[in-house]
């Protein structure tokens, strides 16, 4: 597998395979550095040109590029270029004008990410630098032409994933820029006060720009054309719908899927957090105005086996259902006692008025007609016992709409205190609703509708009326079971407290505007590494559940795909995510290539397995006899990084090490073959990441021989 | 050995669940295997749990086992306590057809819908062995089942105890023989270890609404 998909650099390789494609690379590479530095030196930091001129020329670049991740944070581009795209705006300047300085602002805000994207394909980086900071909704409509989202968008959500892993809330991500600005530049207090102020306006400004409205407006667009692929999935409906469970994902086709889409487009962490942000407004209007959000089901309880996000989503829609039903059937009840009233004051027509039809009374045995409260359908053939009338089920409560987090919560509490006072709300919820439909009705006639088993029919044929309730003098026609019986019972205790209230008018046991409101805070304050990781998976098991259908024909690429999908699911429900996320990004790519160029990716597979077979050979002297197939060579690779990030994860590291083993790892991670030529000084890296770093220089430059630590 | 008075060192926490109809003994079940006693208990509302500590294969055990009410209108919620569960137990009456029955019918559905643990050990169990002379449902019909779905099988009588302990031996030992429960257990251990938990609150003892 080759990490960079660079076009023409792919093209001398495939030709040559040869050392001339690596010197080619280098080259390419080499041009990179340059537009890098030219770009570098245009910023504010131009006065550091001076002291440039003392060092080496590897040495300076090398600074440089440090001194790059550092002190610019994403997104934010010179004071200068902010400026002129805001003069820009004010004058209206022609669009052309407007994209070259837009373009610019891109190139200049984000070097770092420029130059992973033209890593990854010359063409996207051509496109990344005529495009604009934020995508549009054209762009990303025409992207759908592609059968699966291009890997430039999972890439940028796994950036995002690594980058939020330092920040506990979105909050502090969106407004810990003009904090790191301020320590990197070192700029006055009172400037900082100025890029502050600055900050905010850009903020504000951001939700009202054009392309994010209307962006906005077609995710949640009502008819849900927007990002629409097509899977043709009746063959294979059942494989399907596995996938992206099985990795705790969403479902193809859901808004969890388009939200991946749409923010893994975004070239900047920053845009990409604001746009969340966005989104948990839009989620609250459509809260407020009680409107469903398309692409979720409207009413389903939560999917456990769905990541959280979606669960959420199908939280909020299903108390927007619940809440419409609730205002109906109290407008129902309330018009019912109101008709009910109006019969009664009719005191002339009282005793001869047939109950009409919407009405529904039960006859006590004083032969009062009582009004029927929330009753819902006749309960099979059962008659109340002391009255003879027909017993009604109730309309009940809902039960709660639990989350994965707040199942966790409810079950520690419950371990926690021992209290069953779920159980027992319920219980004598339903209980007031059944005394509501059932006037006249007793326990027995409670637990023969709630609880068949505990009810034993009598033996005898005898029908008594007549006969009252009382432990000895029970009711020939049947009692209740011996266990229902017990003294101390909680059922009848609960039935002796309880009212008779509709459940309509009952204490609500789940309350949903406070769920939903608790949903939108945590979605306000997520961890940003959090809420990358779920788009991330979501927008992985997408792809791989188009591409299933699409490869499923072709037995080749069908078995290397069977093996990537293995190790995604695998790799999903294992710990250790975080430092799996490239190798997900990789089999994506593999899988994209099988399909815009099924044999080339399968030639790239053999000559991976050649190398696999190479690296197996000291080994096979220590294992004797293990069968391995193609999974477990597949596992070996990637499993062999995952060895090496064991010593460092078990040494102790202090934050500003930690905080710049980060950097550069990120760092080597797009400019993996920058270290090819120039192996950094003992002294600029921490101790166990130099050789973590070789090793995993040497894997993506596909090198034949493994060093295992 | 009794439920826990307090606090005390262990190897694995496993989480058990039985399900089955109304009035099949799961309470019953359930208290003779953790206290050695028998009763013929109100029945349960909502959810109840018990926990007890076992010794088996040289591991000291933490068995976090919940009791749920078989009654319809409490399906919704017992259906959240399926999540993550290492081991199911699913409870009928061998007097009962209808209880054996609904085996499919219901409670498979149930673990199908609401099980998040594709690996969890699912045991069929028929009660009520004392009461052999009213037996409507054979223990040729119980294997079946058992082999059909997949699962462990046993025959018991939480009144006279027979197979109780067996009953949840044999499953505790199926989840120790699979790895991914295995590896569960131990995240339970160390989420405990940063957390102090009050004694043990009996079913007499409980709290309500």
């Amino acid at each position: 597998m080759e990490p960079h998909a660079s076009s023409f650099v792919s093209k001398a390789r495939t030709a040559f395979h040869s050392a001339a494609a690596k010197a080619e690379r280098v080259l390419t590479d080499f041009k990179i550095d340059l537009d890098s530095d030219k770009q570098f030196h245009d910023d504010d930091f131009g006065m550091q040109r001076g002291d440039e001129s003392a060092r080496s020329e590897n040495e300076s670049k090398f600074r440089n590029e440090l001194k790059h991740i550092k002190w610019r944070p994403p997104g934010i581009g010179t004071k200068q270029d902010w400026q002129d795209r805001i003069n820009n705006i004010r004058k209206g300047r022609k669009e052309v004008e407007v994209t070259d300085k837009v373009g610019d602002v891109n190139v200049g805000s984000v070097p770092f990410y420029d130059e992973n994207l033209y890593i990854l394909n010359v063409k996207n980086d051509l496109d990344a630098k005529a495009s604009e900071a934020i995508p549009t909704v054209e762009g990303l409509t025409a992207a759908t032409k592609h059968p699966i989202p291009p890997s430039s968008v999972l890439k940028q959500l796994a950036i995002a994933i690594e980058a939020g892993r330092q920040t506990n809330s979105m909050k502090d991500f969106v407004a810990s820029s003009p904090a790191r600005e301020k320590a990197g530049l070192s700029i006055s207090s009172v400037k900082a006060l100025v890029l502050r102020e600055k900050e905010d306006k850009l903020t504000s400004e951001f939700s009202s720009d054009e392309k994010v409205v209307y962006l906005i407006n077609s995710l949640f667009d009502q008819e849900g054309e927007f990002l629409r692929r097509k899977i043709n999935s009746d063959p294979e409906e059942t494989s399907i719908s596995s996938l992206p469970r099985d990795i705790h994902g969403a479902p193809p086709e859901s808004l969890v899927v388009k939200l991946a889409e749409v923010i893994g487009n975004f070239k900047t962490l920053r845009g990409m957090s604001l746009f969340w942000s966005r989104v948990v407004d839009e989620l609250r209007k459509h809260w407020s105005e009680e409107k469903h959000l398309l692409g979720v089901p409207p009413d389903d309880i939560p999917d456990l086996k769905s990541c959280l996000l979606y669960q959420q989503f199908q939280v909020i829609n299903c108390c927007i259902s619940r809440k419409r039903r609730h205002i109906i059937a109290i407008e129902s009840l309330d018009s019912m006692v109101m008709e009910a009233n109006s019969n009664t004051s009719d005191s002339a027509n009282y005793m001869g008025r047939i109950p009409t039809s919407p009405l529904l009374y039960a006859r006590l045995r004083t032969g009062e007609l009582v009004l029927r409260l929330g009753a819902d359908c006749p309960s099979g053939d059962l008659t109340l016992l002391e009255t003879g009338e027909p017993a009604y089920s109730p309309v009940t409560q809902e039960g709660p709409l639990l989350t994965e987090d707040l199942i966790k919560e409810t079950e520690e509490f419950v371990l926690r205190t021992g209290s069953v006072g779920a159980g027992c709300s319920q219980l004598l919820s339903d209980m007031q609703a059944f005394k509501a439909a059932n006037p006249g009705c007793i326990l027995e006639d409670f637990v023969r509708w709630y609880s068949p088993p505990d009810w034993m029919e009598s033996e005898g044929s005898t029908e008594d009326r007549d006969s009252f309730y009382g432990g000895e003098s029970m009711s020939s026609r049947g009692q209740l079971s011996l266990r229902m019986q017990k003294e101390g019972n909680l059922w009848r205790e609960l039935w002796e407290t309880s009212k008779s209230v509709p459940a309509v008018k009952q204490t609500p046991l789940y309350d949903e505007d406070l769920a939903v409101e608790g949903i939108l805070d945590a979605f306000e304050d997520i961890q940003p590494s959090e809420l990358y990781r779920q788009l991330f998976v979501s927008l992985l098991g997408l792809g791989f559940a188009i591409a299933e259908t699409m490869l499923s024909g072709d037995i080749d690429t069908s078995k290397l795909f069977n093996d990537c999908k293995e190790y995604i699911v695998t790799t999903s429900q294992s710990d250790g995510f975080h430092e799996k996320v490239n190798e997900l990004v990789q089999m994506y790519e593999t899988v994209e290539k099988m399909l815009l160029n099924p044999d080339k990716a399968l030639k790239m597979m053999k000559h991976m397995e050649e190398s696999t077979m190479t690296t197996d050979e000291p080994k096979r002297r220590f294992s004797t006899g293990e069968p391995k197939h193609r999974f477990k060579r597949f596992s070996h690779i990637f499993g062999g990084k995952d060895k090496l990030l064991t010593p460092v994860r078990k040494d102790e590291v202090n934050d500003e090490e930690k905080q710049i083993r980060h950097s550069f790892s990120s760092f080597f991670d797009s400019k993996s073959s920058l270290f090819s030529k120039k192996p950094p000084k003992p002294g600029n890296l921490y101790p166990g990441e130099q050789p973590l770093s070789l090793e995993r220089l040497d894997s993506y430059l596909d090198k034949v021989q493994f060093h295992p630590i | 050995m009794d439920s826990s008075s307090g606090h005390q060192e262990f190897d694995y926490l496993f989480k058990l669940l039985m399900i089955g109809d109304s009035g099949v003994g799961k309470s019953s079940l359930l208290l003779s295997f953790t206290s050695d006693a028998f009763e013929d208990l109100s029945p349960t509302i909502g959810v109840d749990f018990k926990v007890k500590y076992v010794m088996m294969g040289g591991k000291k055990l933490k068995l976090a086992i919940w009791d749920t009410a078989g009654q319809e209108r409490f399906r919704t919620l017992t259906s959240s306590y399926y999540r993550g569960a290492q081991g199911i137990i699913m409870v009928y009456d061998v007097t009962r057809r209808d209880t054996f029955t609904n085996l499919s019918e219901i409670w498979a559905k149930e673990i199908d819908l609401y099980s998040t643990n594709q690996d969890c050990i699912k045991m069929l169990v028929g009660n009520k062995l004392d009461k052999d002379g009213d037996r409507v449902v054979t223990k040729k019909e119980g294997i079946d089942f058992a082999r059909e779905y997949g699962c462990l099988f046993i025959e018991c009588s939480a009144k006279t105890r027979v197979n109780v302990q067996q009953c949840f031996e044999e499953l505790v030992l199926k989840i120790l023989d699979t790895p991914s429960l295995i590896a569960e257990g131990s995240k339970g251990v160390k989420k405990n270890i940063f957390k102090d938990r009050p004694p043990q609150s009996d079913a007499s003892a409980s709290s309500c609404c």
